[in-house]
């Protein structure tokens, strides 16, 4: 596996989670959650394919969106956390937090000196 | 930033080539609903663009930095048609999903023309086995000079047509059609996992 592919699979692994936390606060339209993204990591690569994401979050169920008028010249796209995605949300949590720590070990363990 | 009738145009362009990709796999509703929410996002950059002499450099960024038309289309037909034939792996979402990739790309045109081979030959089977019931006569295994040549039916049944096998032949084209079936159907689930992981965004 070449670096590239094994980094798009890290971020793309990690783009459901960052999506979540984005609406976590509160109901973001998709550029608003591309910019929240944009400040805090280097997760979005192509902005465009944020949009199929959102779209099957929403089909999980994890996400509702709701067109919105009147707010700026043209409509927006909010989405908002589900009470199921909320619950998908603390789970998510709670594994990248275990999963991280153990990687974070594991990294700790391979730089010590034998 | 308000656009010129070239900024417009440029615009409009880039959301008619989208548009025409996703109607290749996507219901209207999803298609429509998709490239609003697109141009949703195009609005809202342009608006955050002050005005200045370089429209055309400003517009290129943001088309550039939202990514090319077929390449959004991609990630669209990667979440939902082939996502949802590598997740269910249920028959109609994977010939969707096949049928997109053979539209759009040579490899998948390709694979897609095997994996149909194998999907038609197992129907095939499945036909013989359903004909054998209902014409007896006419299907069964012919031979040449004393040697089997092909397995199907004959309609009408030629004279010089020398057809054997009883109705073993329906278990037998049953068990065959089931394996290609499930052969084929693994391979293309196979082939849309391999296509969708190098893709991701």
């Amino acid at each position: 596996m070449s670096h590239e592919t094994w980094l798009e699979q890290l971020r793309r692994g990690t783009l459901d989670l960052a999506i979540l936390l984005a609406v976590s606060t509160g109901p973001r339209y998709g550029l608003a959650i591309i910019q929240h993204l944009e400040a805090f990591t280097d997760l979005v690569v192509t902005e465009g394919t944020i949009y199929p994401i959102l779209g099957r979050l929403a089909r999980e169920g994890l996400l509702a969106s709701e067109w919105v008028e009147g707010e700026a010249p043209h409509p927006r796209k909010y989405y908002r956390l589900t009470k199921t995605g909320a619950t998908r949300l603390v789970e998510m949590k709670t594994e990248w937090r275990a999963f991280s720590d153990k990687i974070g070990r594991l990294l700790e363990a391979a730089e010590r000196p034998a | 930033m308000n656009l010129t009738d070239t900024g417009e145009s440029r615009v409009n362009g880039y959301l008619f080539v989208l548009e025409r990709s996703l109607k290749t796999f996507l219901p209207p509703d999803v298609v429509r609903d998709a490239v609003r929410e697109i141009e949703s996002h195009v609005r809202e950059r342009i608006a955050a663009f002050e005005a200045g002499p370089n429209e055309r450099a400003a517009l290129e960024q943001i088309l550039t930095e939202l990514g090319p038309p077929l390449r959004v289309a991609q990630a669209y037909s990667a979440e939902r048609t082939i996502d949802e034939a590598v997740a269910t792996g249920r028959f109609v979402p994977t010939l969707r999903a096949i049928w997109q990739l053979a539209s759009t790309t040579v490899a998948g045109f390709f694979t897609a023309l095997a994996l149909f081979t194998g999907y038609l030959a197992s129907f095939a089977l499945f036909a013989i086995a359903v004909l054998k019931v209902i014409f007896p006569a006419n299907v069964g295994i012919q031979f040449r000079g004393g040697f089997p040549v092909g397995l199907g039916a004959h309609f009408p049944l030629g004279a010089g047509i020398d057809l054997r096998g009883g109705y073993g032949i329906i278990p037998f084209a049953l068990f065959c059609g089931l394996g290609i079936f499930v052969a084929t159907h693994r391979g293309a689930r196979r082939f849309l996992a391999w296509w969708r992981r190098p893709r991701l965004s």
